[in-house]
């Protein structure tokens, strides 16, 4: 009995990547077609050792499937997540959130959606009144662990209405957009699973910024998404922040 | 061992259970569009509203019509001092809205969960998310379904495989969420795949049963989160037991539910416990 859910899980897995491959070439060879000049960065070209660098050149920034995990073990949540930015400032996002069957999108100066409905983030100010949106990442070494934990328990404290995690970094952003949680914050995340969500934050009329505070850094693998300045900045107080390696950090040791 | 003449019953008793969660979940989903009026319970995150308590007013004068000799445990009666006790009559176990806090902030996993116990056995469980109506049904050995789809649960047995959902529960002491933390860190680093956290317990249970997570453990839910899906899991091929590792305790405010034994049993193991005041414990008397 083990080994044939053993063969249903390595089915899954094997699924998965073909969904995730189709996805890419699907935007990848879809796009450089009808965009020969644009430049791509996703994370199964990064895994294939492309650089992981944003220039001014028009560039897709594209997740095939966010939420692996989630999609393996068929929990219904899983998105497709394509950003688009130029002169290294994001133009539009999407995400399909594909079980749900919601299209969100934005661009910029146009507002966000969610199949076709107007989205607003939650006019909340107050933070004992708030639910914030975080995973626990992927992570497992104990420095991580702790820092992750600590953050949530400070956060908890203060007080808080919940936390709660959909697993996909680009739905949780989503779910800011929605006005459904008042702010999302991971640390461990990368460029692909934000870029898109962080614009259909900010035309939901929600902001964005580091975890010490500063703007957003789209390759810092850092991210806060709130409804407002004011959850924000409370939020960040209680980050234990930590700083993995850049998306766009070097591959090659440099003298 | 029911009769048939029971048997036939309890199925006419079911049949309704559907008809007034669809309905009651309907109104919800309504009520969830306007502006809400909020209170606090037990602590500032324990949230009822308005919508609570007419929501179960529908559902229990709708059955009390139909079945008048039954009894009938519901979130906001308990609320109002009513006696939570289980007892051989056949009762209904009802949570009008788990997941009022979402409720609140339109957080998309909200459910009407109706109950059904005879002789203090669990016998039939209804549950109806409100925000895309899918149905989940089941009944003692008649198995499980989701929108009229029989469900199962994973059978994995490798934890270091495992999804796993929990909840926070109302308590929000630090000494309570060091230990709560304590719990997920553990369970986190076996290694598992991960853990997550939607806020509606009883979404949580069925996505045990449709076999989307492999378990779920909690302390400080209720037996109205309880009642309902822990049929739907057990007709679903999982097991619901106590964080102990013993039988599944009703009112004890704690479960572990899982697709498999071994999953169970490692998720036993690592818990600490957080205790919570029983269900069935007298209102009136002062601790």
């Amino acid at each position: 009995m083990t080994d044939l859910w053993q063969n249903a899980m390595d089915h899954a897995v094997a699924l998965a990547r073909k969904a995730g491959s189709l996805v890419r070439d699907a935007v990848q060879n879809d796009m450089k077609e009808k965009f020969p000049t644009h430049s791509f960065i996703g994370e199964e070209s990064v895994a294939a050792g492309e650089p992981c660098v944003l220039t001014d050149n028009p560039t897709w920034i594209v997740d095939p499937v966010d939420g692996t995990t989630n999609f393996v073990h068929g929990y219904p949540f899983v998105a497709v997540s394509i950003g688009f930015a130029v002169d290294r400032k994001l133009e539009f996002g999407v995400v399909y959130s594909c079980i749900e069957d919601k299209m969100y999108t934005a661009r910029k100066g146009k507002g966000a959606f969610c199949n076709g409905q107007i989205l607003n983030v939650s006019d909340q100010k107050e933070i004992s009144q708030s639910i914030i949106a975080t995973e626990f990442g992927s992570n497992r070494d104990i420095e991580v662990v702790d820092k992750i934990f600590s953050s949530m328990r400070k956060i908890l404290c203060l007080p808080i209405h919940g936390i709660r995690g959909v697993g996909t970094a680009a739905t949780n952003m989503c779910l800011v957009a929605s006005g459904c949680v008042e702010a999302y914050y991971e640390i461990g995340i990368h460029c692909w699973d934000i870029a898109a969500g962080a614009i259909i934050v900010t035309e939901a009329g929600g902001v964005l910024m580091d975890v010490d505070g500063g703007p957003l850094d789209l390759m810092s693998r850092r991210v806060v998404a709130a409804n407002n300045k004011i959850i924000a900045e409370r939020i960040v107080k209680e980050i234990d922040a930590f700083t993995p390696l850049r998306d766009d950090a070097s591959t090659e040791t440099e003298d | 061992m029911a009769t048939s003449e029971s048997d036939k019953c309890w199925r006419e008793c079911m049949d309704v259970a559907v008809e007034v969660a669809c309905r009651a979940g309907k109104v919800v989903q309504e009520a969830v569009k306007h502006e809400k009026s909020v209170s606090t319970k037990s602590t500032p995150t324990d949230l009822v509203t308005e919508a609570d308590q007419q929501v179960e007013e529908l559902i229990i004068s709708t059955l009390r019509d139909k079945f008048p000799s039954h009894r009938f445990i519901g979130e906001e009666s308990s609320a109002a001092g009513e006696k939570c006790i289980l007892t051989d009559n056949p009762s209904w176990i009802i949570d009008p809205i788990d997941g009022t806090c979402n409720f609140v902030h339109s957080f998309p996993m909200v459910a009407v969960s109706i109950g059904f116990a005879v002789k203090k056995e669990l016998e039939f469980g209804v549950i109806y998310h409100c925000f895309d109506g899918t149905l989940y049904t089941a009944r003692k050995g008649h198995g499980a379904f989701c929108n009229g789809v029989r469900i199962q649960v994973s059978k994995e047995k490798d934890v270091s495989k495992a999804l796993i959902l929990t909840e926070i529960g109302a308590k929000r002491d630090p000494a309570t969420l060091n230990i709560f933390s304590g719990n997920i860190m553990k369970l986190l680093s076996a290694p598992t795949h991960g853990v997550r956290i939607i806020g509606s317990s009883t979404l949580a249970l069925c996505l045990i049963a449709t076999g989307a997570a492999e378990a779920y453990y909690q302390y400080g839910l209720h037996c109205w989160d309880i009642a309902a899906a822990a049929v739907i899991i057990r007709e679903a091929g999982g097991i619901v037991i106590d964080t102990s590792g013993g039988p599944l305790d009703l009112m004890s405010r704690r479960v572990v539910a899982a697709g498999t034994h071994e999953m169970a049993n490692y998720i036993v193991q690592q818990l600490q416990p957080i205790s919570y005041e029983r269900d069935d414990s007298d209102p009136d008397v002062q601790k």
